[in-house]
């Protein structure tokens, strides 16, 4: 079975170019495209989305500071809501399906967490949080570590298991038998998207929360 | 029997562990699960207007019990499709 590991479909300059990557590039297309759409036929429906991802994003964060995380998180919700989603048309794999993927997208907000840390207590500031309690410091590190790890595999987890039990249902009934295992496939992937989101936005609430003595 | 092929052995075992591992760790991390959903409900009924918060609440904690049998099935699938002590002992 194939499916752990993506298969690679050519190289690009010496770089191996795997099925997730080209899915990820539709993923990227079919966002440009859909956001065109709105904004060209309701452009209502753009509000609607920002409204509804600053609700979400606020109902976690304290305070009325949540507007400028939004770009990253929302940014997060909206492209994995389509990678997951992905998954449904037969040619194509899920993005998130690749553990390289989810490792990226995590990345992305253990660093953001510290550069949004660094710019709300300046520099000194932030690392002296960190290190309150000097003996803390590094389960501090360890915390930051495999939470960066576990928001990754999360994600890989959950999205390849739902692929994995609707393929092996297929090969033993393929007619009709795979359609619920995919829905429900489907809804874990939104509810993943918002599980992914809020954690960032609960880690970032962390790290930028001032201590009050 | 082939039981002296060291092949069949690494094989059955990883079978044999992957059948109880994925059991117990989908059944424990679920029923601490349900104990959580249970507590949630018996708050929100006994205070409606806070629904909100217990609903984000129970939402990341759970997906954070979520992670532990997510761990245990990556786990399983490595060993049944990438086993590393296969392909030590077997090129």
């Amino acid at each position: 079975m194939e499916s752990i590991i993506p298969q690679v479909l050519f190289t690009l300059f010496g770089l191996p170019i795997t099925s997730t990557i080209v899915a990820t590039w539709c993923a990227m297309a079919l966002i440009i495209v859909i956001i065109l759409l709105i904004s060209k036929f309701m452009p209502s429906g753009l509000e609607m989305i920002v409204d509804f991802l600053n609700g979400l994003v606020s109902g976690i964060m304290s305070g009325d500071n949540a507007e400028q995380y939004l770009p990253l998180l929302g940014s997060l919700a909206i492209f994995i809501v389509v990678a997951n989603s992905l998954g449904i048309f037969p040619i194509l794999t899920a993005p998130t399906s690749d553990i390289n993927t989810t490792i990226a997208l995590s990345l992305a907000v253990f660093f953001g967490v510290h550069i949004y840390g660094i710019k709300q207590k300046g520099m000194l500031g932030y690392f002296k949080g960190l290190a309150t309690p000097g003996i803390m410091l590094p389960f501090e590190i360890i915390g930051q570590v495999s939470r960066t790890f576990s928001l990754a595999l999360r994600l890989f987890g959950n999205v390849i298991s739902g692929e994995l039990i609707s393929a092996i249902v297929f090969s033993i009934v393929p007619l009709v038998a795979p359609l619920p295992f995919v829905a429900l496939g489907l809804f874990f992937g939104i509810l993943q998207s918002y599980i992914f989101t809020a954690l960032s936005a609960l880690y970032i609430e962390l790290a930028v929360v001032v201590q009050e003595n | 029997m082939e039981i002296n092929n060291p092949e069949f052995v690494i094989t059955f075992t990883t079978i044999l562990v992957s059948g109880i591992g994925i059991i117990l760790g989908t059944a424990i991390p679920t029923t601490m699960q349900g104990k959580a959903v249970l507590k949630a409900l018996d708050g929100i009924t006994r205070q409606p207007e806070s629904a909100n918060d217990i609903r984000t609440t129970l939402l990341i904690a759970m997906a954070l019990l979520e992670s532990a049998s997510i761990y245990v099935l990556l786990v399983i699938l490595i060993l049944l499709f990438a086993n590393p002590l296969l392909a030590q002992f077997f090129g």
